[in-house]
């Protein structure tokens, strides 16, 4: 027994010391372009990261089929996370050691625990959270966002609001409730939508989803004696699906006017809520595969010749395929320019872009020095007959 | 005990190491230690830092657990206390990093042993309950508690806190030898902590808490003392991550993290001090191998790359059942058992 266990013991020390064993330089002229990226395939929020990691994986197997950036490949070094802050950053220190020279992230803890190491070692940094923290130049330099931010989804909702409430003739002032994922995410767009809101009258209340709730009928009681008249949910899928269920058996829903940020507002909920989600509002800074736009003609071409479709993969799908197309933007006007491919270099190129054209799927994304907001206005769409369809065109962040 | 060692002096008696392969082994490990940042680059550092700091916070844990028997499941929130207490100390007091770890701990100390209080009443499930109670409200308190911890937003802390003397402590590197250096002194405290008066009793209340107040602990005071020192040292691995990191945000304390070194401490070996390090080292290492050999196959079997993260997934699951079932008494019994094996070989009896 002894003998045997000594002889594993050996055997794994030695491997992870060959295993691990890897290094090189990812800006070498000619050699493919390394990009790092973390994944959440196996994690609480898996659902939604796995289309959206296919979508980035994807992307970067249909660009170096045709050629890569200016005749380079880019390579793609992924892992699945799990959703754990511990492995991110392992996987981050391996890549960077490495040598890539930008990174994929994903969740809102993974990318506030490496904004700091990321702006020190210079890697230009997109991830699929949209927390309007990341946005600070100073704190984040090295954060893109490439969606709508949250504060300003909520702050475009409310501009709506205001609108929708004027064109239907109502008297008094509307009442709105943020009704939040109980975490950083969640409550991520109150105060800026407070600031912007309450001025203009609106009345507002945020309350939070309990963790691992079953019902929300309790809330949603307390939501009615507010007497609210537009509910805004910042959570994902499948606590707003519940809620959407306990509203409509509250006979709520007539009353009341459901609005979903964007990682509530997605194919999942209308699969889960089922007609329960007819008639709820969806700020979503990606369009839906449901609405057809030029920019999902390489992607959904890509995946019929896997004997897949767009359709079937969903807007998550098209998330990670554009925002990895950002990226690899940035990265093309470095090549183009004959820089040597860097994470400054690649960063100043991000910062020159201008009204990128996404083929309709976001608005034109352009960042600035001063301004790492990619998409400023986004479009509202809602649920009819099971399928998200256009319901406003392009609304601006007012004073954005 | 290795037969044919005799002692004359009391010194000799109350030696740490008694035979001179365990001195080898010791200038070994140093060695190994000091010459291991020169040689290693980012990845491994970053992983041996994780160990460290990991370490520190199974060996605070184990002294609760392993030691005086008390369960505990708020591990992930005293390590937010003292993560977030480094953290406000530094930004709100502008003390430096020399200040806000000792306080920091000092603090978390404090807030654990509040917590212990429940212990005189209650035991086993019941107490892991209580102390799940304590995860909760300080979890619930960070994340609303918005002008003191910033509530939902991480907690960025000042560059110049980290400056002693004129210093920027900053990097893996240098973290390498601020945590190695805490793992160390967290090491040898603890160990010598169960040959005084203090560490046998608390042992004493885990064998049996009736007999032990029967020859006189006072158990209160003990059973406090116990959630004091252990929540002390989670303090420290909070307050030492805070700093290294610079920046904190409340997703890393969850209950998940409690859960995390209760499984180091129970992998490595309860009771054991060098057990928590050999737990807390299985943890970091054994996904981060998971890991790197996944990425061969990646490439080699693309048809597998579906399926892969949940092979990992499964495989980390499987290892730690199997390191269970062949040594429920954790990892340090696997090693004295190697040990003893060698030491006895060729003929073993």
């Amino acid at each position: 027994m002894n003998r045997k266990l000594s002889a594993v013991l050996t055997i794994v020390l030695l491997s992870t010391l060959v295993v691990t064993a890897c290094g090189g330089g990812g800006g070498a002229k000619g050699g493919p372009i390394k990009v790092g990226a973390i994944f959440d395939l196996t994690g609480p929020t898996s659902d939604v990261g796995t289309p959206y990691s296919e979508g980035v994986r994807d992307y970067v197997e249909w660009l170096n089929g045709k050629g890569g950036v200016e005749g380079r490949t880019i390579e793609l070094i992924f892992q699945d996370y799990a959703y754990k802050v511990d492995q991110a950053e392992q996987l981050y220190s391996q890549y960077v050691q490495e040598g890539v020279v930008a990174f994929m992230g994903w969740g809102t803890g993974d990318t506030e625990a490496l904004r700091g190491r990321i702006a020190e070692d210079k890697i230009p940094f997109m991830s699929a959270s949209y927390s309007a923290n990341l946005a600070k130049i100073d704190e984040a330099p090295y954060n893109f966002l490439v969606g709508t931010t949250y504060s300003d989804q909520f702050i475009i909702v409310l501009q709506w609001i205001l609108d929708d409430w004027k064109a239907k003739g109502m008297s008094g002032n509307p009442k709105v409730v943020l009704f939040h994922h109980d975490s950083p995410f969640g409550l991520s767009p109150w105060e800026d939508g407070k600031a912007f809101g309450e001025p203009k009258g609106i009345e507002m209340m945020e309350l939070a989803q309990p963790k691992g709730a079953t019902d929300f009928t309790a809330e949603l009681t307390r939501i009615r004696d507010f007497g609210a008249n537009y509910v805004v949910m910042q959570t994902v899928s499948s606590p707003a699906a519940m809620a959407l269920k306990n509203a409509q058996s509250l006979g709520m829903t007539d009353e009341v006017q459901f609005i979903c940020l964007n990682w509530c507002a997605d194919e999942i909920l209308i699969n889960l809520a089922k007609d329960a989600a007819e008639g709820v509002i969806g700020a979503m800074p990606f369009t839906p595969p449901s609405v057809s736009v030029p920019g999902m003609k390489d992607a959904d071409e890509f995946l019929k010749g896997k004997g897949s479709s767009l359709q079937e993969k969903g807007l998550h799908y098209i998330q990670g395929w554009w925002t990895m197309a950002v990226m690899t933007e940035g990265i093309r006007k470095v090549v183009k320019d004959g820089k040597e491919v860097n994470g400054e270099n690649i960063r100043a190129a991000l910062e020159s872009l201008q009204n990128f054209d996404t083929g309709g799927v976001t608005a034109p994304v352009s960042f600035s020095p001063t301004d790492h907001r990619g998409t400023k206005s986004l479009r509202l769409f809602k649920v009819e007959n099971g399928q998200w369809v256009q319901l406003t065109d392009y609304i601006s962040v007012p004073g954005g | 005990m290795e037969c044919g060692i005799f002692h004359t002096t009391y010194q000799q008696d109350m030696a740490f190491r008694h035979t001179w392969m365990e001195k080898a082994r010791l200038v070994l490990l140093l060695g190994f230690i000091i010459i291991f940042p020169f040689v290693a680059n980012r990845y491994w550092l970053t992983l041996a830092n994780q160990i460290g700091l990991a370490a520190i916070g199974a060996i605070g844990l184990n002294i609760l657990t392993g030691f005086t028997g008390q369960i505990s499941l708020g591990q992930g929130a005293f390590m937010a206390v003292g993560a977030y207490g480094a953290g406000i100390m530094a930004n709100r007091l502008g003390w430096p990093i020399w200040l806000t770890i000792p306080a920091a701990s000092l603090l978390t100390a404090g807030v654990g042993a509040i917590f212990g209080i429940p212990s005189l009443r209650l035991k086993g499930l019941y107490l892991a309950i209580a102390t799940l109670a304590a995860q909760q409200i300080i979890d619930w308190l960070i994340t609303h508690w918005t002008s003191l911890t910033g509530g939902v937003e991480a907690l960025v802390l000042r560059r110049e806190a980290n400056v002693v003397l004129g210093v920027a402590l900053r990097g893996d590197r240098t973290f390498y030898w601020i945590i190695m250096a805490f793992a160390a002194a967290t090491t040898l405290f603890t160990a010598n902590l169960f040959r005084t008066r203090v560490g046998r009793a608390f042992v004493a209340i885990r064998d049996q808490d009736i007999a032990a107040e029967v020859i006189g602990i006072n158990l209160f005071l003990y059973k406090l003392l116990a959630f004091a020192t252990s929540s002390f040292f989670v303090g420290l691995t909070g307050a030492l991550t805070a700093h290294y990191r610079g920046i904190i945000s409340w997703e890393r304390f969850t209950i998940e993290t409690s859960i995390l070194y209760l499984a180091m401490i129970i992998i490595g070996g309860l009771g054991s001090v060098s057990g928590s390090i050999y737990g807390a080292a299985f943890m970091v290492l054994v996904p981060a191998f998971i890991t790197n050999v996944g990425r061969q196959f990646q490439t080699t079997i693309p048809a597998m790359a579906q399926l892969l993260p949940f092979i990992q997934q499964g495989i980390f699951g499987i290892v730690i059942i199997f390191f269970l079932v062949i040594e429920p008494e954790g990892l340090a019994k696997i090693w004295r058992d190697i040990k003893s094996y060698f030491a006895l070989w060729p003929f073993s009896y």
